[in-house]
C-alpha cells in the first residue's frame, strides 16, 4: 500500500491491520513516534493524521491510505510545530523524555486547531500520560504558546 | 513488509540506518560501539593514575569543533544527571555545558567515581557523592590543556588561562581552542590529581544555575534513541510470552507449528520461563507469540526464582502481614518504650498498609543483543549498574567480560526498574535468543509482559503505638512493620543486618520523641520486589507522618505546630519547616472554603530521604467521592544545588509520582496473577489529578544530598493528613481511590 | 461474575420454592424413551469417521465453553456458574468410568443431551441446554456419542458437587418444569423452506443454542419461544450483565442493516463493517462459531435474515447524523473526545472491521445499556480467530472512570449520530461494578482435543 507520511510517499507491504505505530517505526525507520501501551491509554505514539492528533498504537495502518501523516520528526516544518518544539526546549519540559514526542505532537494538533485555546480546551487536549510527571511545564509550554498567562505551578 | 530497509538507506535519510549510526549522532555513535580508545597508548598512561575518575582520556574526548564528549559513569533517565555533568566537569574544564555531548560510558573500573567505590546510578547518588570528583576530572582536563597550549605556544604554562573553550596566551593575545589542543593534551600524562585546585564556588558561571539541559532538544522532536529504538544491520525482532506466575516453567506447546506458519515468524523458542517468538518484525512477533498455546508447568522444587502460588492475593497477603506477631528485629531503641507504653494514662495505636506498586515506566523494556563473528557480544539494554549487568552477562553466557560490549542507552524512565533483577530483565532472553538465531535480536516486551515480570515496590503493614503525657505531647512511639526489604527480596532471605530499604523513613525519622522503636519483622512474601523512587521512604514515611498527625490529634495539637515543637532542636529541619510554610501562605490547616467554593484542608509532612530534607503542604478538597489536590508546597533542602531548574523539575516529578501512588495507584494479585496487564486496570497520575507544585530550595551548606528521589515520600502523608482533616476519615493505606470520600 | 453464563439458573431455582410438590414420582423420575434404547453400541466399534463427525459437532454445540476450564483438561468439568442460590460446576464429560461418562450407554447419553437426564432419572440443571438440544438429529447425537467416547481422552477428575443447599437441592421439580417449557421432539424439516434455511433453522434451534441468550424468558427463566413460530424468539435478552441482542431483522436493535453474507463473516471471523463479538458472544465466538463450516454459517444466516423484525419493538429506523462543527461541550462528550475517540472515531464511525463503530451500534439503539456498561467497565475478551489473538482490544476503564463518568460517556454515545436511546444513569453503572469483573486481557483458549 501507498502511504503519505511527512510529505512522502512510500510504499510498504503491511497487513492491513498492523498499527500504523510499527510500520513507522520497524518499516519506515522513525523511531521518534514511541511504543508506551499498544492500547490507547498513554498517548506516547501520537501522530498527526490529515491535522489531527490520532495514536497511532491503535490505527490499523489500512486506515491512513490516502491520508497525510505527520510524525515528530517532520515537526519542525511545521510553523505551528516549529514554535511547539521551540517552547518545550524554553520550558525545559522534558525530563527522561520518552512521552515527550507524544505530547508535543498533541500540542501541536490543538494550536493548529485552534490558535487559541482556553485553559479548559488545553485541559480536554493535554491528556497523554507523562511518568515522569512534566505536567506542571507542559501546560506551562502550552499556556505560553497560547497566549495565556502560567496559571499552574512554576515549572 | 518486503520494502528492504538496505535499499530505503541509500534513498531515504529518514530511515534508520548504518549509515546514519555512522553519521554520527550522539547516540548513534553509541550504537555503533567505537567509543574511545581505551587500549591506545593514551589509556595505558592514564591507567597509571590510581585515584578514582582521573583517567581523563577515558571520559573526555575534544573534536575539533570544540564539541566536548563526556562519557558519564551515571545513566540518563530524565533525572538530568548527564546535564550535571556537563555543568560540574564544564565548570572546572572551563567549557560550556552547552558543548557537550554526554554518553553513558562503558563498563570498567575507571569510571568507578562514587565514594563509595560503587557504578551504579540510584540511590540519588550520583552528583553528591560525585561530585568533588568529577570537578577534580574537569580541573585536570583543563591542566592538560594548559600544558598542550603551552607546548604549543613555546610559553610558559604560568602566563596561559583559559576561557571557555579556549586556552589564552594574554599576552601575544594569541588563543586555541580546546578542540585544537586536544590531539595533544590527551597524550600527556595526567597530571597529579592533588596539583590542580579547584575553581572557588563563588566565581561559578554554570554550577548552581540553571543551566539548560543538554537532552532537551533531541528529547522534544523525537530524535533520542533509547534502547527500544535502537536497529543494527541484519537484526532480526523477538517477542515474549511469560508464564502467568513467575517460576512456572514450559510443558510443551500445543500450536508449534501452526505458530510457525504465520507471516513473518522466524522461528519459536522455549526460554526459562517464556516463550519466544523471533520474527523480521516487532508485531509480526508478538501477535504470533500470543498465539502460541503453552502448557506450563508448576515450579519445581529446585526453582531458581521466587514461585508465585496460585492462590496468592495480595489483599489477603495485607490482612497477614498486619496480624504478623514476631519475631521483631530492632532498627531503633531509645528510651524504654513498653514501660513509657505501659504507664501513660493515653495511649494509641494504629494498623497501616500500603499497596504492591509496578514502576510503570514509560518505556516498556527491551534489549538488543549481537555475537559478533570473533565470538564477541554487544548488548544495548536500559541498566543503572553497567558493571554488575556485564558481570551478570559473564555469568550466563560463560564469556569473559573482556568480550562482552555493553552499552547503556537512555532510559525512557528510571523510577529504579533498570535495576539487575534476576527475573525482570529481558537481556537474557535477547541473548539466548541472538545465539540461537545466528543473528542479532531485537527484544521489546510488550506492556502486558512488562507488568506480569515487573519487580513491585515492597508492602509492608506497619502496627504503631504511641503514648502521650498529660499536656498531649508524644512520649513514645513504637512502629513494628511486618515486611520484606528489596535487597532483602534480591537476596532471598534476611541479612545480618536489617535492610534499611525496609525500615527507612520509619527509622531515621528527626523528632525528639524520647522513647521509640522501630523494628522489622522479617516476612519473606513470594512476589518479586524491587527498587521503586524513593524506596522504603515512599511507604514509610507515609506511615509514620501520618500516624504523627493522629498523634497530634489525640493530644489536641496542631500537627505543624507540634512538628515545630519536636524539632526545637533542631534549626535545619526547623527553617525547612518554617519555609514550607511561608511559601503556603503561611501554615492554615483548614478546613476552609476557597474561592471556587469547595470546602478545602491542608496537611503537613516532612521526610529526611537520601541525605535531603523535604517538608510539604497538600491542599485537597473532594470532588465526586474522590480526592482531589490542588496545591503541592514542597521546601526542600539538599544541602547545596547544581542546577535549580532540574532541582525544580524533580520535585515537580517526584510529586507526581508520590500523588499517583496515594491517589490511584495499586498492583492487585488475584489467583497469583496481576489483575492489570496494561495501564487501563494500572492507571498512573493523568494530567487532570496533577496539583500546582510550588518548591522552595534551601540551601543549608550541609552535606549535599540527593534530588531524584527525596521530593517523593513527604506527598502521600500530607495529602492523607489533609484528607483527614477534611472528611474525618483517617486513611491508613493507599491508594485513596480504594475510598468515597464525601 | 462476569462469566456465569448462567445465572438464568436463578430464576428456575425459585421454581422448587413456586410449585407444590405432590405430583406423581415416576413423572419426576422417569426416564424419557430414547430412540436408542436397543441400540448400544460397542465403544470399540465406533467408526472414526463418527468421531471425526462429533468432533465437528461438539463445537457447533459449544459444549467445552461449559464443559472445560482455561488451564484444565478438556471436557473435564469445573465450570463454575454463580447463582444466587449457591454454585454449581458443569461436569466430567471425558469417558473416564469413575468420574465421567465413560459408563453412559448411548441412550444415556441421549436422554442427558436432549432431556436432561442422568442415568437414574436424576434431573440435571438446565444450565445443560437440553430445552435447545432436544432438537438435535439422532445423527448427530450419535456423532456426539462417539466423540466424546473415543474422541475424548479419560480424565479422572471428580466432579465438585453444588453449593445449592437443601431442600433447594432437590432435582426432581425440573422435571415438572421441563414438562411445561421444553419440547422434546428432534427438528422436523419445515416444507416449503429450502433445505438451507432448514439447515440454519436447525443449527439455530438446536445445537447452537442461540435462544439461550438471545431469547426472552419468561417468569420462570423459560425461553420464551424455542422457534420461529413465536415472535419472542431471538428479540434480544439480558442475561448476566450483558444484553444479548435481536438476532431478527430489527433495522436498529437486531441484523436489519446486516446482509447474510456480513453475518457469515462475523461468525467466522468474529468481525464485520458493523460490529465486532464482544461480552459473552466472544466465548460463543471463540469455542464455535468459527468453527462452523461454510455452508452452515451460510445456513444461519439464511434463517436469520428469514425472522422478521418489530417496528413497534425497534423504533425509528437508525440514521447517521454528524456531529455538529460546534461540538458539545459537556462531560460525556470530553471522556469521549479523550478516552474512545482514539479508537471509536470523533464520528463515531469507528474503523471497522477492528474497532467497531458505535454510531448505529446495536449496543447503543438498544433501550437495555448493559452491554454498553459492562465492556466500558471491564473491557472485551480477546477475540482468538482462527488460533491469532486479536490485534487490538476494548481496554476496561473500570479503574479510570467514576460511575458518573461512565454514564455521562455513555449518555453521550447513545445520542449522539443518530443514536436516539435513553441515558444511562450512573446506578446502574455502579451495580454491573459491583456485580462483574474484568475481561482478562490474556487469551483464554478451551482446549477441546
Amino acid at each position: 500500500m501507498e502511504l503519505r507520511i511527512n510529505q512522502k510517499t512510500y510504499q510498504v507491504d503491511a497487513d492491513a491491520d498492523t498499527p500504523l505505530l510499527w510500520v513507522i517505526r520497524d518499516d519506515l525507520g522513525m523511531t521518534g513516534t514511541k511504543y508506551g501501551c499498544g492500547l490507547a491509554q498513554c498517548g506516547a505514539c501520537s501522530v498527526l493524521v490529515d491535522g489531527n492528533v490520532v495514536r497511532s498504537c491503535v490505527t490499523p495502518v489500512a486506515g491512513v491510505v490516502g491520508r497525510e501523516v505527520t510524525t515528530i520528526e517532520a515537526i519542525e516544518t511545521d510553523d505551528v510545530g516549529k514554535r511547539v518544539v521551540a517552547t518545550w526546549v524554553e520550558h525545559q519540559v522534558a525530563q527522561c523524555g520518552y512521552c515527550q514526542s507524544g505530547q508535543v505532537m498533541a500540542a501541536t494538533a490543538l494550536l493548529k486547531n485552534n490558535p487559541k485555546p482556553s485553559n479548559e480546551q488545553i485541559e480536554a487536549a493535554m491528556v497523554n500520560l507523562c511518568r515522569c510527571g512534566t505536567y506542571n511545564a507542559i501546560q506551562a509550554a502550552v499556556h505560553d504558546l497560547a497566549g495565556l498567562s502560567a496559571t499552574k505551578g512554576e515549572a | 513488509m518486503n520494502l528492504p530497509i538496505e535499499s530505503l538507506n541509500l534513498t531515504d535519510p529518514v530511515n534508520v540506518s548504518r549509515r546514519r549510526f555512522l553519521a554520527g549522532t550522539a547516540v548513534g555513535a553509541l550504537v555503533l560501539g567505537f567509543g574511545l580508545p581505551l587500549g591506545s597508548g593514551r589509556a595505558l598512561a592514564a591507567a597509571a593514575a590510581t585515584e578514582r575518575g582521573t583517567q581523563v582520556p577515558a571520559f573526555l574526548e575534544i573534536r575539533p569543533d570544540n564539541t566536548v564528549r563526556l562519557l558519564s559513569p551515571f545513566m540518563e533517565g530524565g533525572q538530568g544527571t548527564h546535564t550535571a555533568m556537563a555543568q560540574i566537569v564544564g565548570e572546572e574544564l572551563d567549557a560550556d555545558p552547552a558543548t557537550f555531548l554526554v554518553e553513558a560510558a562503558p563498563p570498567g573500573e575507571a569510571y568507578v567515581v562514587l565514594d563509595n567505590g560503587m557504578r551504579i546510578t540510584g540511590g540519588s547518588m550520583s552528583v553528591r557523592l560525585s561530585y568533588p570528583t568529577m570537578r577534580r576530572l574537569g580541573a585536570l582536563a583543563r591542566a592538560m590543556m594548559l600544558q598542550a597550549g603551552a607546548e604549543k605556544l613555546g610559553v610558559p604554562v604560568g602566563e596561559l588561562t583559559t576561557e571557555p573553550g579556549k586556552v589564552v596566551h594574554a599576552a601575544s593575545g594569541r588563543t586555541l581552542t580546546y578542540g585544537e589542543l586536544a590531539e595533544r593534551a590527551m597524550d600527556l600524562p595526567v597530571p597529579d590529581p592533588a596539583s590542580v585546585k579547584l575553581r572557588d564556588p563563588s566565581q561559578f558561571r554554570w554550577i548552581g544555575k540553571p543551566v539548560k539541559r543538554v537532552d532537551a532538544y533531541d528529547k522534544s522532536t523525537g530524535k533520542a534513541l533509547y534502547s527500544i529504538d535502537l536497529k543494527v544491520d541484519n537484526m532480526l525482532h523477538a517477542a515474549v510470552q511469560h508464564a502467568p506466575r513467575l517460576g512456572m516453567t514450559v510443558g510443551s506447546l500445543r500450536n508449534e507449528e501452526q505458530v510457525k506458519a504465520m507471516k513473518g515468524v522466524h522461528s519459536v523458542h522455549q526460554l526459562p520461563g517464556a516463550v519466544a517468538v523471533v520474527a523480521e518484525r516487532w508485531w509480526h512477533a508478538k501477535r504470533a507469540v500470543e498465539a502460541i498455546q503453552v502448557d506450563w508447568l508448576e515450579a519445581g522444587a529446585d526453582s531458581r526464582l521466587r514461585s508465585m502460588p496460585a492462590d496468592f492475593s495480595s489483599d489477603a497477603y495485607v490482612k497477614r502481614l498486619a496480624a504478623e506477631k514476631g519475631p521483631a528485629r530492632d532498627a531503633e531503641n531509645e528510651g524504654d518504650v513498653a514501660a513509657t507504653l505501659a504507664s501513660a494514662k493515653t495511649t494509641l495505636q494504629a494498623t497501616y498498609h500500603n499497596q504492591y506498586l509496578n514502576h510503570g515506566q514509560l518505556e516498556p523494556p527491551s534489549a538488543l543483543a549481537r555475537f559478533n563473528p570473533d565470538g564477541s557480544l554487544e548488548v544495548w539494554l536500559p541498566n543503572q549498574a553497567p558493571d554488575m549487568f556485564r558481570a551478570d552477562i559473564a555469568k550466563r553466557t560463560g564469556l569473559d567480560p573482556a568480550r562482552i560490549t555493553l552499552h547503556s542507552p537512555l532510559l525512557g524512565g528510571f523510577f529504579g526498574r533498570h535495576f539487575l533483577y534476576e527475573s525482570a530483565n529481558p537481556y537474557p532472553q535477547a541473548i539466548a535468543l541472538a545465539k540461537a538465531v545466528g543473528r542479532p535480536v531485537k527484544l521489546i516486551w510488550s506492556r502486558e509482559e512488562e507488568f506480569v515480570r515487573d519487580a513491585l515496590r515492597p508492602i509492608a503493614a506497619v502496627n504503631f503505638r504511641a503514648a502521650l503525657d498529660s499536656d498531649g505531647m508524644p512520649l513514645a512511639i513504637e512502629a513494628v512493620s511486618a515486611t520484606e526489604g528489596p535487597t532483602e527480596a534480591l537476596a532471598g532471605k534476611q541479612g545480618e543486618k536489617i535492610d534499611p530499604t525496609a525500615l527507612e523513613g520509619l527509622a531515621g525519622k528527626s523528632y525528639a520523641i524520647p522513647n521509640k522503636r522501630i523494628a522489622q519483622i522479617y516476612v519473606k512474601g513470594p512476589a518479586m520486589l524491587g527498587y521503586w523512587r524513593s524506596v522504603g521512604n515512599s511507604l514509610n514515611d507515609f506511615f509514620y507522618e501520618a500516624f504523627l498527625d493522629e498523634i497530634a490529634d489525640k493530644g489536641g495539637k496542631d500537627p505543624y505546630e507540634l512538628r515545630l515543637h519536636l524539632l526545637r532542636d533542631n534549626p535545619r529541619l526547623t527553617t525547612l519547616l518554617q519555609a514550607v510554610g511561608e511559601l503556603s501562605g503561611g501554615w492554615k490547616r483548614g478546613p476552609f472554603t476557597a474561592e471556587d467554593g469547595s470546602k478545602r484542608a491542608r496537611g503537613v509532612a516532612m521526610a529526611s530521604p537520601f541525605g535531603t530534607q523535604t517538608a510539604v503542604i497538600a491542599e485537597v478538597s473532594i470532588e465526586h467521592g474522590q480526592v482531589k489536590v490542588h496545591d503541592i508546597w514542597q521546601a526542600i533542602d539538599p544541602g547545596s544545588i547544581v542546577n535549580p531548574a532540574i532541582v525544580q523539575a524533580q520535585v515537580s516529578g517526584a510529586v507526581a509520582l508520590g500523588l499517583s501512588q496515594v491517589l490511584v495507584e495499586e498492583a492487585v494479585y488475584v489467583d497469583g496473577k496481576p489483575r492489570a496487564r496494561n495501564y487501563d486496570l494500572y492507571p498512573i497520575l493523568p494530567p487532570s489529578r496533577m496539583a500546582r507544585v510550588h518548591v522552595r530550595i534551601v540551601e543549608s551548606g550541609e552535606k549535599m544530598g540527593g534530588i531524584g528521589e527525596p521530593p517523593l515520600p513527604a506527598v502521600a502523608p500530607a495529602v492523607a493528613n489533609a484528607v483527614a482533616r477534611l472528611t474525618g476519615q483517617r486513611i491508613r493505606s493507599m491508594p485513596l481511590s480504594r475510598y468515597t470520600f464525601t | 461474575m462476569n462469566n456465569s453464563r448462567f445465572a438464568r439458573t436463578a430464576g428456575w431455582l425459585a421454581v422448587p420454592c413456586l410449585i407444590a410438590a405432590g405430583l406423581l414420582a415416576w413423572y419426576v423420575t422417569r426416564e424419557p424413551v430414547s430412540p436408542f434404547e436397543s441400540r448400544q453400541v460397542a465403544v470399540a466399534d465406533i467408526d472414526p469417521a463418527l468421531v471425526a463427525r462429533g468432533e465437528y459437532v461438539a463445537p457447533l454445540s459449544d459444549c467445552v465453553a461449559c464443559h472445560s476450564v482455561p488451564g484444565g483438561a478438556p471436557f473435564a468439568g469445573g465450570l463454575e456458574m454463580a447463582t444466587p442460590l449457591g454454585a454449581i460446576h458443569a461436569t466430567n464429560v471425558t469417558p473416564d468410568r469413575e468420574t465421567g461418562i465413560g459408563n453412559y450407554s448411548l441412550a444415556q447419553f441421549d436422554r442427558a443431551v436432549r432431556h436432561g437426564v442422568a442415568p437414574g432419572g436424576r434431573r440435571l440443571y438446565p444450565a445443560m441446554p437440553y430445552p435447545s438440544y432436544a432438537k438435535l438429529s439422532d445423527d448427530d447425537v450419535r456423532a456426539l456419542y462417539a466423540f466424546f467416547m473415543k474422541g475424548v481422552a479419560p480424565v479422572k477428575q471428580a466432579n465438585i458437587p453444588s453449593d445449592i443447599p437443601w431442600p433447594l437441592n432437590m432435582r426432581w421439580p425440573v422435571a415438572l418444569w421441563n414438562g411445561v417449557f421444553t419440547d422434546s421432539a428432534p427438528y422436523v424439516e419445515k416444507a416449503g423452506q429450502d433445505p438451507l434455511w432448514n439447515r440454519g433453522a436447525y443449527i439455530v434451534q438446536g445445537a447452537g443454542h442461540c435462544g439461550s441468550c438471545h431469547s426472552p424468558r419468561g417468569l420462570a427463566f423459560n425461553e420464551k419461544a424455542l422457534d420461529e413460530s413465536g415472535t419472542p424468539f431471538l428479540a434480544g435478552a439480558l442475561l448476566d450483565g450483558w444484553y444479548a441482542p435481536s438476532l431478527r431483522n430489527d433495522h436498529n436493535t437486531g441484523l436489519g442493516r446486516w446482509t447474510e453474507p456480513e453475518i457469515v463473516q462475523f461468525l467466522k471471523t468474529g468481525r464485520n463493517q458493523h460490529a465486532v463479538v464482544f461480552g459473552s458472544m466472544t466465548e460463543a465466538f471463540n469455542n464455535s462459531t468459527q468453527f462452523m463450516n461454510d455452508e452452515d454459517l451460510a445456513a444461519i444466516a439464511r434463517y436469520l435474515k428469514s425472522l422478521p423484525g418489530d417496528h413497534q419493538r425497534d423504533g425509528t429506523p437508525w440514521q447517521y447524523q454528524s456531529v455538529a462543527a460546534t461540538k458539545p461541550n459537556t462531560p460525556g462528550a470530553h471522556t469521549y473526545e479523550t478516552r474512545c475517540a482514539s479508537c471509536h472515531g470523533l464520528d463515531g464511525k469507528g474503523q471497522p472491521e477492528w474497532m467497531p463503530p458505535l454510531a448505529g451500534a446495536t449496543s447503543a439503539l438498544a433501550s437495555e445499556n448493559a452491554s454498553a456498561i459492562n465492556i466500558t467497565l471491564n473491557g472485551s475478551q480477546r477475540v482468538v480467530a482462527a488460533g491469532v489473538p486479536d490485534a487490538y482490544r476494548m481496554p476496561a476503564f473500570r479503574e479510570q472512570l467514576s460511575d458518573q463518568q461512565i454514564a455521562e460517556v455513555l449518555t453521550y454515545v447513545r445520542s449522539t449520530w443518530g443514536n436516539r436511546s435513553e441515558a444511562v444513569d450512573a446506578k446502574a453503572v455502579s451495580k454491573l461494578r459491583e456485580h462483574t469483573d474484568p475481561a482478562s486481557s490474556s487469551p483464554i483458549i478451551l482446549q477441546m482435543r
